[in-house]
């Protein structure tokens, strides 16, 4: 039977588990309350300490 | 992020809550209620076409009240799912029973007041708490008059004000008239640090204020930034040189010193109380912006999910670790990444969340296994 976690939360740190998850053959449900993932992180403009984009 | 939205292996179901959560043989039996959308995920395809004739107006929750959206709307351009949602309050047949033009607009067929929540149970393994922060709010910090004065804005306010798909179109228009801020203060350790509110530090202020100040003279370089700072804690890979640059080549000027309050003119520009520690002075400074660099804390629902899933937190809100594994929580199966475990960047919660997505693998390897 294929393995099954869920990850609450689907900002960079919730996103990133669950890819590292999926790729790992683990079947992920990425749980997020808001209308859409990306969490605190898609509402920066830029992020130090290189000023890259967050998106 | 579009990239999760594409794995095989992802599952997302956003706009969805948990509600409970049982011990199930060597897993967990996940309590999850998909709240109602009233927009078909499968079939909207976020064009555009219902927003452009939604009567209902609401706070851009996204752009942190700065602007208003309407009823139907996307969350924010490259969210992911990338379709529209309904907000049941500000809808106007949802609230008054009277309107459906989105309904009319929509030639997909994708809108349905029908629709209900839904309760599902997810059988799983293991668990991953990822629940991050949420911003302390500044409004009882009445010497900083935020809520008071129009020319006060938080961190995260900032942010969306330089963000080119921001309310602005990145342009520093300050709330009060719409003129360009020239001269803007960055107040250090709004919440953080303080014993009445938050008695910890943020650990991100610093660099993002930094960095707010590098991008506004990025913008504008003719405007001036002041950073008002406690005592300045860039700690990490290449940050001390991140403030030297910041000094030198963006000559964002540094000033150690708590603002002890802020005044309003008529004009609606501010002027700052502070001492400068390092002449031992009481001075004053005129701005036309001041940004709050506000404690990041717990978020808002981390407490309640703590308790549905029996996991313990600290005195903050944080969720606590098993000491020597700080991926894992205090209930077995049960990991936890990223800000809600403790104050951290970017890189941290993303060397975090691969932590915990090995443990949660080799946790559930084994449960498999037997």
């Amino acid at each position: 039977m294929q393995p099954k976690v869920a990850v609450i939360g689907g900002g960079i740190a919730g996103i990133q588990a669950a890819l590292d998850l999926g790729e790992m053959g683990v079947h992920v449900y990425l749980i997020e309350k808001k209308p859409s993932i990306g969490g605190v992180m898609s509402q920066l403009d830029k992020t130090f300490p290189t000023n890259d984009c967050s998106i | 992020m579009l990239e999760a939205g594409r794995h095989p292996e992802v599952e997302i179901l956003a706009y969805t809550d948990v509600v409970g959560m049982k011990k199930k043989g060597g897993g967990f039996a996940l309590r999850v209620n998909r709240r109602a959308r009233y927009v078909k995920e499968d079939v909207c395809n976020a064009c555009g076409l219902c927003v452009a004739k939604c009567p209902g107006r609401a706070p851009d929750v996204f752009d942190t009240g700065l602007r208003k959206r309407t009823a139907i709307y996307l969350y924010f351009s490259q969210g992911i799912p990338a379709v529209m949602t309904i907000d049941p309050d500000a809808c106007i047949y949802l609230t008054k029973g009277k309107c459906r033009v989105c309904e009319k607009r929509c030639d997909k067929g994708a809108i349905d007041f029908d629709m209900k929540d839904v309760r599902m149970t997810l059988e799983v393994d293991a668990v991953i708490v990822a629940t991050g922060l949420d911003m302390f709010d500044p409004t009882p910090l009445t010497h900083y008059g935020y809520g008071r004065l129009a020319n006060v804005i938080t961190g995260i306010q900032y942010e969306r004000l330089i963000n080119a798909t921001g309310p602005t179109g990145g342009h520093l228009y300050r709330p009060s008239d719409g003129k360009l801020a020239k001269k803007v203060a960055y107040v250090q350790c709004v919440g953080s640090r303080d014993l009445n509110y938050c008695d910890y530090c943020s650990s991100v202020c610093c660099m993002y204020s930094i960095k707010d100040a590098m991008l506004a003279r990025e913008h504008d370089p003719e405007s001036d930034s002041y950073i008002f700072h406690t005592d300045l804690r860039n700690v990490g890979k290449w940050f001390q040189k991140y403030e030297k640059r910041a000094a030198e080549e963006y000559g964002v000027n540094f000033i150690r010193g708590r603002v002890a309050e802020i005044e309003e003119d008529g004009n609606k520009d501010l002027l700052l109380w502070y001492e400068d520690t390092r002449e031992r002075k009481v001075k004053s400074m005129k701005v036309e912006m001041v940004v709050l660099a506000t404690a990041a804390m717990p978020s808002r629902s981390a407490a309640e999910l703590a308790k549905i899933l029996g996991i313990k937190t600290d005195r903050y809100g944080f969720v606590e670790t098993v000491p020597g594994s700080p991926a894992d929580t205090t209930v077995k199966g049960v990991f936890a990444c990223g800000f809600c475990k403790r104050p951290c960047d970017i890189p941290e919660a993303v060397s975090q969340a691969s932590a915990a997505a090995q443990r949660a693998a080799a946790h559930v390897k084994k449960a498999v296994a037997v």
